[in-house]
């Protein structure tokens, strides 16, 4: 048996060491946050004898998993502090968000559906976005930030139905695309691309209609709906799970609530979920690894700066996209590592946290800025879209998924 | 396939991985969260070396002077701001007193105690886990021949922290004192420092401004803008409270190293056990792969050497169950050496417990402790898990670590 387990799902793992406030992005900048030791194990006691803290200072965390990847016992923390705010809601005490702040969890949680009416008309919906007088009143209605970097809407991505009958059937080299809200609504290009590649090496994509993840919806407070599109999208991933398809995601959340928090669901899939879900460039370097990639690549002579996003970072595989590009002759990238973004979602939208979220962002825009100044790169990589967002908005470099970088070495794009 | 994965990402680790990849090896680092560094002192202690080495199984004893030496290099290369002097050198610890050292940035080394002049101990407002009253005490007993001043620094970073009655950490103290602004205050501060001795004629022209949680070493300059401020005195730093400030921006600067040389670091994910089948019967076993947990899914490294870094007792290396019922190495399940007797009655004596560890070959290869014979071809074992010392009362922690990591990533 797996002592460490054992010991990890119980609260006395935590040795106090303070490591994880010393590397926590927001109680850097906000005083009044009482950092993930003092919000989770700490206070998970008084929890435990059902006293219940108010929804308020839970909802500082931005869920970043900064504290369960620097944690060197294994201590889920931002799991706890999200169970408790799970527990907060239904919890009789008097310190629930305003109306206001309810009413705007209940809309930056549904980016699926912005992203759906967003795009019926994108440059419609974009133009909108950019009137000062609707940010105005989005900040004033919504308590959304008027100076947030709202990303814009664009060609949404196609679903793909399984054409081919029964999954794993006549197509024994197939995938399963979970594109996201992101992907599908903002940043559709970036599938289209997505699945040229993976037709490139030898693999059908499915797309089917999914839902929203659920993470937008859980870090804004919204549970139960989070759950019910977890189950829903189970369900349509679950023939192609029996029949060992892998699922692949291209955003890094998505992929993170697939592995870490479908397998919790009580569904005939959750138990497959984890084990066959794999951010883009984690299957492709395990193809590598079995000589499956083809390497027809042309040479492309650039030079990156690389942002590791929190959430695929907290997913326990590394790196691999840099793995993946440095086959690729003349690519030269630098994997900053200079910390969270600051965005962590919509966290950074929330009139709020706007300010602290640029603060917290800070040492990465520093890292890139003097990146470029030494003439280190011209340009930033990230797989994370609101990453990405962040880092154009706090730098103004031009900043892409690694995935166009690899679709140019293979001449599907020509930039 | 790696040329090398490093399990654990502590000073060992790290070393080892960077050294490595310095090498041109490809290496990947697995670490569950941070390493141990986020406790380290900004001090190396190497211990007596020369009794030390002659101690029968000490790790010393596994490597030659060169080594030691190589070891030492290594830590100044990466680190200019590292000194060594044929002299013993003394730094500040966060209670105020002086402890001994042997490798110690060069802004942490104490003036000779039998020097006069005056210290002024700047005092940041509200800097969480530091007392200044005992700083002074212990620096009045320490350097008799010094003046002791104090004199309180208010930081407005932290006005809102103070307001609310809140404590700021030394790691949150130390980002203000590296960024322009907090040196340029510093600056402001240690200048009328400065005016004032000079006005009230004071009586021995050596004065040495003290400052917690300053951190001067360390910069990556291709990530962040630095500025070198000349203070007009000198400024000794001190050891910090933990997690500590010199810990981690030196675990951060060793992790841009690393990467910056090519490597990879895989954090967040537990190594739980390896692969191998024996090369023949009578030979030792060859180590194809790792074991590895991330989030939702069991991974399977492939590399050709393995180093394991995991720490000792302390740093989650080997695990012990209740009543001492059972005792393991946690990744390889490699045979400790275990003394019959764990503790003496005495606190601060040697204690046998901290001989626990892998006894290992001159390649640091582990043992089997009954026949002595080496059990896997292509694993080596570094830092605080190898056998027989006592990083304690041999004062000897950094030295082990640094020279076993150096020594493993020569054999890559």
């Amino acid at each position: 048996m797996d002592v460490r387990n054992e010991l990890t799902a119980r609260l006395d793992a935590c040795q106090k060491c303070n490591v994880c406030t010393a590397q926590c992005p927001v109680a850097k900048v906000n005083p009044h946050f009482p950092g993930p030791k003092g919000l989770g194990p700490d206070m998970e006691r008084f929890r435990r004898g059902q006293f219940i803290p108010g929804e308020t200072t839970l909802d500082d965390c931005s869920n970043c998993k900064t504290c369960e990847v620097t944690c060197p016992s294994g201590v889920k923390i931002t799991e706890m502090i999200l169970e408790a705010r799970r527990a907060a809601r239904k919890g009789p005490h008097k310190t629930m968000l305003s109306l206001k702040l309810r009413l705007r969890g209940y809309v930056l949680g549904r980016a699926e559906y912005l992203g759906k009416l967003g795009v019926l008309w994108p440059g419609m919906a974009n133009q909108a976005l950019k009137l000062n007088l609707v940010r105005w009143a989005l900040d004033k209605g919504l308590a959304v930030s008027q100076k947030g970097p709202l990303p814009a809407y664009g060609r949404p991505l196609e679903v793909i139905e399984d054409k081919g009958g029964r999954a794993g059937g006549a197509f024994r080299k197939q995938v399963i695309y979970f594109p996201g809200c992101y992907t599908r609504y903002n940043e559709g290009d970036t599938g289209r691309i997505m699945i040229k590649v993976l037709e490139h090496i030898g693999y059908k994509t499915i797309v089917p209609n999914f839902h929203c993840c659920g993470l937008p919806l859980e870090a804004n407070g919204q549970f139960d709906k989070a759950r019910k599109n977890g189950l829903y999208n189970l369900e349509l991933m679950r023939p192609y799970l029996e029949a060992g398809v892998p699922v692949i995601t291209s955003c890094t959340s998505c992929g993170l609530t697939l592995k870490e928090d479908y397998p919790k669901l009580p569904a005939p899939g959750a138990q497959m979920i984890g084990a066959q879900t794999y951010d883009l460039f984690e299957f492709l370097w395990q193809l590598h690894e079995k000589r499956e990639l083809p390497l027809d690549f042309q040479e492309v002579k650039a030079c990156f700066g690389y942002h590791l996003p929190c959430h695929l970072k907290a997913q326990g595989i590394g790196t691999p996209a840099l793995r993946i590009l440095r086959l690729i002759p003349g690519v030269k990238i630098r994997n900053l590592d200079a910390g969270c973004c600051g965005l962590s979602g919509s966290y950074g939208f929330k009139a709020e946290k706007y300010d602290k979220a640029m603060k917290i962002g800070n040492p990465l825009f520093e890292a890139v800025n003097v990146g470029v100044e030494r003439g280190d790169f011209q340009e930033m990589l990230t797989e994370c879209g609101v990453c990405k967002v962040q880092i154009q908005h706090g730098t103004s470099i031009p900043t892409k998924h690694p995935l166009r970088i690899l679709a140019k070495a293979y001449k599907i794009i020509l930039e | 396939m790696w040329d090398a994965i490093v399990v654990g990402g502590g000073l060992a680790g790290w070393t080892a991985g960077i050294r490595a990849a310095q090498r041109g090896k490809k290496v990947l680092i697995v670490t569950e969260g941070v390493g141990t560094l986020y406790y380290f002192s900004g001090i190396f202690d190497y211990g007596d070396l020369e009794s030390l080495r002659h101690l029968p199984k000490h790790p010393y004893s596994l490597f030659d002077a060169e080594a030691i030496d190589r070891g030492k290099h290594f830590i100044q290369e990466l680190c200019p701001e590292y000194i060594e002097t044929n002299k013993s050198q003394h730094a500040l610890t966060v209670l105020g007193t002086a402890r001994q050292g042997d490798l110690m940035p060069r802004s942490m080394v104490l003036p000779n105690h039998q020097e006069q002049g005056s210290f002024v101990l700047l005092v940041p407002e509200g800097l969480k886990d530091f007392f200044p009253e005992i700083v002074v005490s212990n620096l009045v007993r320490e350097f008799p021949g010094w003046q002791v001043n104090v004199k309180r620094v208010h930081a407005e970073n932290f006005g809102e922290w103070q307001r609310m009655g809140k404590s700021a950490s030394g790691i949150d103290y130390a980002a203000i004192w590296r960024s322009k602004e907090g040196q340029n205050l510093l600056a402001q501060e240690i200048e009328a420092i400065k005016r004032e001795h000079q006005g009230a004629g004071s009586r021995s022209g050596k004065i040495a401004v003290v400052l917690p949680s300053l951190v001067s070493e360390y910069f990556d300059a291709s990530r962040t803008k630095t500025y070198v401020q000349d203070y007009s005195l000198p400024v000794i730093e001190m050891s910090s409270f933990l997690p500590s400030p010199h810990g981690r921006y030196f675990a951060e600067y060793l992790k841009h190293q690393f990467t910056d040389l090519g490597g990879e670091l895989m954090i967040g994910a537990r190594a739980a056990a390896l692969n191998g089948k024996p090369m023949s019967a009578k030979q030792p076993k060859s180590c194809q792969e790792i074991i590895v947990q991330s989030m939702g899914k069991v991974l399977h490294l492939k590399a050709k050497k393995f180093i394991l870094a995991t720490g000792g007792l302390l740093g989650g290396g080997i695990k012990v169950g209740i009543e001492r019922k059972l005792i393991q190495e946690d990744v390889f399940d490699l045979p400790l050496y275990v003394p019959q007797e764990w503790s003496t009655s005495q606190f601060f004596a040697s204690q046998p417990f901290a001989q626990i560890g892998v006894e290992t070959d001159k390649c640091l290869r582990p043992l089997d402790t009954n026949q002595g014979r080496v059990i896997w071809d292509n694993v080596h074992v570094v830092g605080r898990m190898l056998a027989h010392w006592d990083p304690w009362t041999q004062r000897c922690g950094g030295g082990v670590s640094v020279t076993s990591g150096c020594a493993a990533a020569e054999i890559i």
